[in-house]
């Protein structure tokens, strides 16, 4: 009979293990708002784990304790337990608690991800197509854009200073794309026709996987790009280096 | 039957009171139109029921506890057909108009022509 | 030619002599919802078989970084007709011809309230299923290779040219109808054929169930039907509906689409809770926990779930997240209600093990883990990270695969002896609940990772170095397992036609009305009925010792 307890626990084991390497799986966020979702996502990861600790517990007693034995009579009925008022009614207040707790946590994490900085320190105008990025800076009048997507070739490359509020403008002029940082634990559609506002305040310095993450046509494995996050000196340093290649490219 | 009844205005108005909500928390057309739809289409059902229990249908042997079986003896459920070839005919006849819509040309008038062919006779076996 | 059928009185007069047809010929022409049933369950068997070998296909292709067997084109189509296949055709189709089979015998009706209409809806259904996979590989220009739910601009005739996608959407829009034909079918079967003393707070937890799901096809089904129908007029007759470029807005459709596509995955999973409640109680040997408290959570979920269709549009910026995230985690209350009385159904009980138990507690495990993501999945500002990724993707195979497809298998050998009068066996039953157990949770608990750590669905090929590649080996290691797993149900499926060993009535001690007629059931399904005296009509039957709805 252990052998089935083992069964039962074994997801959870596996679960565990994920939550050991110290970041519950997830990327802890290299933004103000990435680190937001992060705390949200501990959050919900305890509250996961202590609800599916429960339900197994509760699944396993009742397999073991409840299993019929060799002795049993093989005609045996349960007991008759089939009703009981004042349980159901608590288990249907804690699951009401667990989820209104949890929606509040979720709604004010959610204000402050899609806030808005009325003074953003640098913006970028970023252009989604089939299949690659234009990463387009209007304050500094300079572009990036992807070289023709395929296997193995690199994706174009978003450089945004640490510390500072970056207000990117999302769009698209062909189909749907979505602009996926996981390292920002941030993504946002790219829909034609609409105009997506959403800042990142980057808090690490360091180079970010970023890909297109709603499925956009024939290329869309390749629809990959780089975020380097750089101190601000930096950037400033290959801002007006960059300006001066990217007007003769462009 | 009253059970039934209860339970699509509870649907129903749930439906309507969600759009409601809905509609005063972000004034969205399309999602409001859904949710209000959503909440006339089982009253419709529900108005139907009534008409039925005011004309007697509550005490049917169905909705008695205590009904036995005997206690319907007699009472026609209802006239079920045999074997039909007609369903088949029907939807073999609606793939065809579809393959017209899409590859044009001669198959549309004749899938049409079929489905209605399909119609006619689907709808003449039922009156036996 | 019709028979007119009466509730039978005492001997049962026999029915005048005509002639049926037999053969082939008998199955095609049925109007007989057994047999439409087993139709159902055994094409949308087949459709699991086409798209699991598709899916096959997209793990081999995805075992390690690089593309090896098919190009991106081909994947495309790939997981498109997978998606489209598995949802409506494999999962939606079995559930449909469980309602079928069921619903009559339940309620203790001899057939369905429209039994022609039955057949269509069959034929529309496999109708469709044959369009879509038709969409697939006849198409000039391209299979359909736009995701099963067909966003545009992408969907639209410049971006998606050819065919494929014209014959998906007619291919949709049968299967649509099939639903909806047979929504009315099983709704007005439960409200007016109940045999006498069958009232509503009678009727067995999987017909609730069943009337619930069929409300949710019919509120769902028809927006999702115009979206179709406005997608094809913009794609075959120049229409701008959802086209940006001539004045249209794409986001209406993702509404219309979601209308269906939520209230769809309840549909796939709401008859398999139902399943699941008719299997724990029979193999615990009790009634089932909190009766009434199933019923209102079964209702609950159906009327919730209409309310919440945008949290797949949580990262559009156009929606209003809270909203959504709040009618989404309330779902949770009446689903954690479930839970408990199935765990309540299984205190104090006498559990015996057989497969059809095996396949329900591992519908419980998976499931929950499917429930708890979900939850995850419920919060705006959590789902900007993992939407859209492989952490979805393992989330929504955890419901359906790890809960209705196991869910699938328990009915399967739960009621295969009701429907062939001959048993499937115990012991390969085991095996291959042990495979697919053990496979699927080796598919799918790695895509987690996967999906965490920045893996976007719907991909042909993935850069190395991301820390991909050990979590989709194990993935496709996993679909092996299952794969086998399947094979093997096939082969048990054979030896049990071969034996032909006797299941007798009611093999497992069976609750409701099915259990009191013979396996399989006579045309008309019932000789004579018992009395209802409780929800538990063939174990009263069975134990007249007993107070009726005996333990209250």
């Amino acid at each position: 009979m252990r052998r089935r307890a083992s069964l039962a626990a074994a997801p959870l084991l596996v679960f565990g293990a994920t939550a050991c390497s110290g970041a519950f799986g997830m990327p802890r966020g290299a933004t103000e708002q990435g680190r937001d979702v992060f705390d949200l996502w501990q959050t919900f990861f305890v509250a996961a784990v202590a609800v599916a600790a429960l339900v197994y517990g509760l699944i396993a007693w009742s397999l073991i304790r409840y299993r019929r034995r060799r002795s049993d009579d093989a005609e045996a009925l349960g007991a008759p337990f089939r009703e009981r008022r004042g349980l159901e009614a608590v288990y249907v207040a804690i699951p009401l608690v667990i989820v209104v707790a949890l929606f509040t946590l979720s709604f004010r994490t959610g204000q402050r991800v899609d806030d808005l900085d009325p003074d953003p320190g640098v913006r970028v105008h970023v252009e989604a197509f089939a299949w690659g990025w234009r990463f387009s800076y209007p304050d500094l009048d300079l572009t990036v854009v992807s070289e023709p997507s395929g296997p193995g070739v690199d994706g174009p490359e978003l450089v945004l200073p640490i510390d500072e509020t970056a207000r990117i403008e999302l769009v698209s002029n062909d189909v749907i794309h979505a602009f996926w940082v996981p390292g920002f634990l941030f993504k946002r559609d790219a829909i034609p026709g609409v105009i997506q506002t959403f800042d990142v305040t980057p808090t690490e310095a360091g180079v970010f996987q970023g890909a297109c993450s709603e499925f956009c046509g024939l290329n869309h494995a390749y629809m990959r790009f780089t975020v380097r996050v750089v101190p601000s000196t930096e950037f400033d340093a290959w801002a007006s280096e960059r300006a001066g290649a990217s007007g003769a490219a462009a | 039957m009253r059970t039934a009844f209860r339970l699509l205005v509870g649907l129903g108005v749930f439906g309507l009171a969600l759009g409601t909500v809905y509609w005063f928390l972000t004034s969205e057309v399309t999602g409001s139109v859904l949710l209000w739809s959503f909440g006339l289409m089982p009253l419709i059902v529900a108005a139907w029921i009534r008409r039925r229990l005011r004309a007697g249908g509550g005490s049917r042997p169905a909705d008695r506890p205590d009904a036995v079986p005997s206690a319907a003896a007699g009472e026609v459920i209802g006239s079920f057909p045999a074997a039909s070839a007609w369903p088949l005919f029907l939807a073999l006849a609606l793939v065809l108009a579809g393959a017209g819509l899409v590859y044009g040309a001669i198959l549309l008038p004749l899938g049409i022509g079929l489905v209605a062919f399909a119609v006619l006779g689907m709808m003449r076996e039922s009156r036996d | 030619m019709s028979t007119t059928v009466d509730r039978p009185a005492a001997p049962p007069a026999p029915h005048g002599p005509h002639e049926e047809p037999r053969g082939v010929v008998s199955w095609i022409t049925t109007t007989d919802h057994k047999r439409i049933g087993i139709l159902y369950c055994v094409s949308a068997f087949a459709f699991f078989l086409v798209g699991g070998a598709l899916a096959g296909a997209i793990r081999v292709e995805l075992a390690e970084p690089g593309r090896q067997l098919v190009t991106e084109q081909t994947f495309n189509t790939l997981f498109t007709i997978h998606g489209t296949v598995m949802l409506f055709l494999f999962v939606g189709g079995f559930g449909n011809g469980l309602a079928n089979y069921l619903v009559p015998l339940q309620v203790g009706a001899p057939d369905m309230a429209f039994p022609r209409l039955n057949a269509l809806s069959y034929w529309f259904f496999a109708g469709g299923g044959v369009l879509i996979l038709l969409s697939a590989v006849a198409a000039a220009g391209g299979g359909a290779a736009m995701g099963w739910y067909a966003y545009p601009p992408l969907s639209g005739s410049g971006f998606s040219p050819g065919v494929g996608p014209d014959l998906w959407i007619l291919g949709m829009a049968l299967v649509a109808a099939s639903s909806l034909l047979s929504g009315i079918n099983v709704i007005t079967t439960a409200f007016l054929m109940r045999a006498p003393g069958m009232t509503m707070w009678r009727l067995p937890i999987f017909t609730w169930n069943a009337i619930v799901t069929a409300m949710l096809g019919l509120v769902a089904f028809p927006p999702a039907v115009a979206a179709f129908a406005l997608l094809f007029i913009d794609r075959r007759f120049g229409g701008h509906v959802f086209d940006p470029q001539g004045g249209g807005d794409p986001v209406i459709y993702q509404h219309l689409f979601w209308f269906l596509g939520h209230p769809e995955v309840y549909i796939l999973v709401l008859p398999f809770f139902g399943v699941i409640t008719e299997v724990l109680p029979v193999f615990s040997r009790k009634a089932v926990f909190n009766y009434a408290g199933f019923v209102m959570a079964t209702l609950a979920i159906g009327a919730l779930s209409m309310g919440v269709w945008a949290h797949h549009m949580f990262t559009t910026g156009v929606v209003d997240n809270p909203f959504f995230s709040a009618m989404t985690l309330l779902i949770a209350v009446p689903t954690g209600i479930k839970f408990f009385n199935w765990i309540g159904t299984m205190w104090g009980g006498r559990i015996r093990f057989a497969v059809p138990m095996l396949f329900a507690i591992g519908f419980l495990l998976n499931f929950l883990i499917g429930g708890v993501t979900g939850v995850m999945l419920a919060s705006a500002p959590i789902d900007y990270q993992v939407s859209d990724s492989y952490f979805l993707v393992a989330h929504f195979h955890y419901t359906l695969m790890g809960g209705s497809v196991f869910a699938i298998f328990a009915a399967i050998y739960f009621w295969f002896p009701k429907a062939f009068g001959t048993r499937l066996s115990e012991a390969i039953g085991r095996w291959v609940f042990a495979l697919l157990f053990v496979g699927f949770n080796l598919t799918f608990w790695p895509q987690f990772v996967a999906g965490l750590r920045g893996m976007p669905r719907r991909i042909a090929d993935y850069p190395s170095g991301l820390g991909f590649e050990t979590p989709n080996l194990l993935s496709t290691v996993g679909a092996g397992v299952m794969s086998v797993g399947v094979l093997l149900f096939l082969v048990d499926v054979w030896t049990a036609f071969r034996r032909r060993e006797p299941a007798g009535d009611d093999p497992w001690g069976g609750s409701s009305l099915e259990w009191a007629t013979t396996s399989p059931p006579p045309h008309h399904n019932f000789v004579t009925l018992p009395p209802i005296r409780s929800e538990r009509p063939a174990f009263d039957l069975h134990h007249p010792e007993l107070d009726p709805g005996a333990g209250r």
